[in-house]
């Protein structure tokens, strides 16, 4: 182990307290993640300005930029806890918390710069969005459970589990009439139209509120469940998503440094 | 200890007032009340029980002699119903884009007369008593580049029976109309919206946009009109002249196409103000309609948009290439959405959208919504006319046309609506304006649909049950010879059903006088009340059901 960096229950007090702190914090790599952050910035702007590259080129830049740094970043996590789970729980946490900055950013272009509905793609607005989304969601649903089997087992963590299950499940079905409706154009000799954004199960004109099941039911007086926009619906998913994983995180990783120095003890 | 009490009870008594006076009109201190002479004639009892409607073919047909259908002649026209020649017989105008306008005349049993009438290229069509002479005449709308015509009802004795007039003082492009007497001086007054996209497309340059087009309120004075231009933007698809403040007296309601939001301009002391009573609005208001869908005593007030009904992926595949064109600019506090919406009353004097709870909030690409007690069951129904033909939008289907089917909703009390197709309304003829009136005399609601490029359909009301009170006003000498804006109160058992008399509503469409209850089977009707548009009462008392009620006042 690198005895320079403290293990969290030798930190501070903060660190004591907020353990996902101190894992989120960027550590040695402080330094490098800046450096790397400003000149992703500068390169990114650069390419918009003289280039005329669109801000997903920008922002992939960035995110390309910002990529060595952080894979260092996850190697010291290593270094430092000892624990894949907990490595895991660390990328789970960056990704996922970027994916949410991705939805918040759409938030913002909606509900504050009123852009319409289309425009508001986030900052990697090319990306097909029912494949990014399908993908991304087995991939978190998949990390949570490798957590839970490597220990992260709590009220949070069922809760995200249950969460996560639904998400994905809203995704697929999503995904799946995504790839009939492109068929459906495909057979009208429609080739330039894309089929991405349409409604899931939540929200307006979702499933939910088309069911004749649901009609007139208390299903559809639940604030937004039924009339929410499709960009509203998963903003939540992916807020509440980040809320649970932060707290199963730091029940986890609370119960994970008291048992730290006993286990050292014995094996000392 | 005991006077603790006192500001827990005055809290309690707010409230039920609050929740009593709640959503009801502000009734006036005392009511004046008229005698009225009262004329019954028993309805035919309807043999046919077939338990849905029957379709029949009329002999119209607007949008075949084009081509190829491309927006705005895709927005097709309306129809007006009443009888026009005193005869006891509903009778049917409709409006033609691209032909002459023509008149079928109700000649008993479901059968028509058809006569052209010499006026072309007509949008809208109303049959009001302009002049206030008894007799009901015919006011069109026309595409583009024409002000309203006016065709005066000569009465019988004519050689000709409409002969066009000159409508003094109106001389604004309109698209859209509402009549109704606005400034309470008991003459019918003239609202009329331009649909100002069309103007640009046939050439309109900004100078001649900005001397004829927009929202116009027409004050009926003396032997013509003056024009109170209200704004100049405009997408006028319908105009609802309703009171939207609960202050007894007409506002005005101009439903926009597009992202312009629909205007509204509320009636105070002796002017308007412009005002935003909804929290959500359509976003390309199609239609205008109200009614008390659940015998409170207040209007729920529809609007129709573009928000398909059916999301099958095949159906979706079709709307998507348009869909995504549509998708227009937003702006902050916006408040319209693309779907049908239904403001219901609440009880701080506001509206709150319920269609989507209701089960109404998507019929397809609406274009005439009304309400109507189709079942005779004493709950109004809902019926919505939907489809689109425009080759340079719906190039991926066949013939240029999205193919829906009308959407008929039953009341199933409250105001809560579910599709019934068992009532075999389901027409994909691309509808456009709509009316209900008992065409037959046997007690229900009938429906006639002015399609695009194809023949207009009648549907015959063979549903099976309850029983019709039909009532129809007249208030001679005085120009509001028709009592538009007059509401009807019949209270049946513990139910009070309230409708009012109007002029237009819904798409293009002009509606009948003659206003129709749905009695259900076994009610006993104790009292006809009626609000004449002065703020009058007028009582009958006991009034029979399966009637029809010549009220005069």
């Amino acid at each position: 182990m690198n005895q320079s960096l403290p293990l969290p229950m030798t930190g501070v007090a903060w660190q004591r307290i907020f353990p996902l702190l101190a894992l989120l914090h960027p550590r040695r790599q402080a330094w490098p993640l800046l450096i790397s952050l400003i000149v992703g910035l500068i390169l990114g702007w650069a390419a918009m300005q003289f280039w005329g590259m669109k801000l997903w080129v920008g922002t992939a830049i960035v995110l390309v930029a910002l990529l060595p740094a952080l894979s260092v970043k996850f190697y010291h996590d290593w270094l430092h806890y000892g624990s894949k789970t907990i490595v895991i729980l660390s990328i789970l946490l960056t990704a996922q918390g970027a994916h949410t900055i991705e939805h918040i950013v759409q938030w913002v272009q909606y509900h504050i710069l009123f852009w319409t509905a289309r425009q508001s793609s986030g900052l990697l607005s090319p990306a097909n969005a029912e494949w990014v989304h399908f993908v991304w969601n087995w991939s978190v649903l998949i990390l949570v459970i490798v957590l839970m089997r490597g220990g992260l087992r709590n009220g949070w963590a069922y809760l995200l589990l249950g969460v996560a299950l639904l998400h994905t499940f809203e995704h697929t079905y999503a995904f799946i009439r995504y790839q009939q409706v492109l068929g459906e154009l495909r057979e009208l000799g429609v080739t330039n139209v894309t089929a991405q954004g349409l409604p899931g199960i939540l929200g307006r004109d979702g499933w939910l509120a088309r069911s004749i099941w649901t009609r007139g039911t208390i299903i559809c007086s639940v604030p937004g469940l039924t009339t929410a926009t499709r960009l509203d619906v998963h903003f939540w998913w992916n807020v509440i998503e980040m809320a649970l994983l932060t707290a199963a995180g730091h029940v986890y990783l609370l119960t994970w440094a008291r048992r730290q120095p006993q286990e050292n003890s014995v094996g000392g | 200890m005991k006077y603790k009490i006192w500001p827990f009870v005055f809290i309690l008594v707010w409230i039920v007032a609050g929740c009593q006076t709640s959503s009801v009109h502000n009734q006036p201190l005392l009511e004046a009340v008229v005698p009225v002479n009262v004329t019954q004639t028993a309805l035919a009892r309807s043999t046919a029980c077939a338990g849905h409607f029957v379709e029949h073919r009329l002999d119209f047909a607007t949008g075949i002699r084009i081509r190829e259908i491309n927006t705005y002649e895709s927005n097709g026209a309306g129809l007006a119903v009443n009888d026009l020649d005193g005869d006891g017989d509903l009778d049917l105008v409709f409006a033609s884009i691209d032909n002459t306008a023509a008149i079928l005349w109700n000649e008993g049993d479901l059968n028509f007369r058809s006569e052209a009438l010499p006026t072309r290229f007509t949008r809208g069509v109303a049959t009001v008593d302009v002049d206030g002479d008894g007799w009901l005449d015919l006011v069109f709308t026309h595409r583009g580049l024409a002000p309203p015509s006016f065709w005066r009802n000569q009465g019988p004795t004519a050689e000709v029976r409409f002969l066009q007039q000159p409508l003094h003082g109106v001389e604004h492009y309109a698209y859209a109309m509402g009549w109704a007497d606005l400034t309470g001086d008991g003459a019918l007054d003239l609202v009329t919206g331009s649909y100002n996209v069309e103007l640009q497309q046939h050439g309109i340059s900004a100078e001649a946009m900005a001397a004829k087009a927009g929202v116009v309120l027409y004050e009926q004075r003396g032997a013509g009109f003056v024009a109170l231009p209200l704004e100049q933007q405009a997408e006028a698809l319908a105009i609802g002249l309703i009171d939207l403040n609960r202050d007894w007296q007409p506002d005005i309601w101009v439903a926009n196409d597009f992202v312009l939001q629909d205007q509204i301009w509320l009636r105070a002391e002796e002017t308007w103000v412009r005002s935003q009573p909804f929290a959500e609005t359509s976003h390309s208001t199609m239609s205008i309609d109200w009614g008390d869908i659940d015998n409170r005593g207040t209007m729920a007030l529809f609007t129709t948009d573009m928000n398909p009904y059916n999301i099958s992926t095949v159906n979706l595949a079709g709307w998507l290439p348009v869909i995504n064109k549509l998708e227009q600019p937003r702006g902050p506090k916006d408040p319209q959405r693309m779907v049908n919406v239904l403001q219901v009353a609440t009880s701080n004097q506001g509206w709150r959208n319920e269609a989507g709870r209701r089960g109404i909030e998507a019929t397809g690409w609406s274009w005439a919504g009304k309400f109507g007690d189709l079942d005779n069951d004493g709950l109004l129904d809902l019926y919505v006319v939907n489809g689109m033909i425009a080759e340079n939008l719906f190039a991926h289907l066949p013939n240029g046309e999205l193919v829906e089917e009308n959407q008929a909703f039953r009341n199933l009390g409250q105001g809560e609506f579910t599709p019934i197709p068992a009532w075999r309304l389901n027409a994909t003829t691309s509808g456009r304006g709509m009316v209900m009136a008992d065409l037959d005399d046997d007690g229900d609601l009938d429906i006639v649909v002015n399609n695009l490029r194809a023949s207009a359909q009648l549907f015959e009301n063979q549903l099976c049950g309850g029983a019709g009170v039909v009532v129809e006003l007249r208030w001679p000498g005085q120009p509001n010879h028709f009592a538009i804006g007059a509401q009807i109160a019949l209270d049946a058992g513990d139910v009070t059903y309230t409708r009012d008399v109007r002029a237009t509503s819904g798409y293009l469409s002009g509606d009948a006088v003659r206003v129709h209850f749905g009695i259900p089977t076994g009610s006993a009707l104790r009292q006809l009340r009626i609000r004449w548009p002065d703020g009058v009462i007028s009582y009958v008392e006991r009034p029979a059901p399966q009637t029809r009620l010549e009220v005069t006042r």
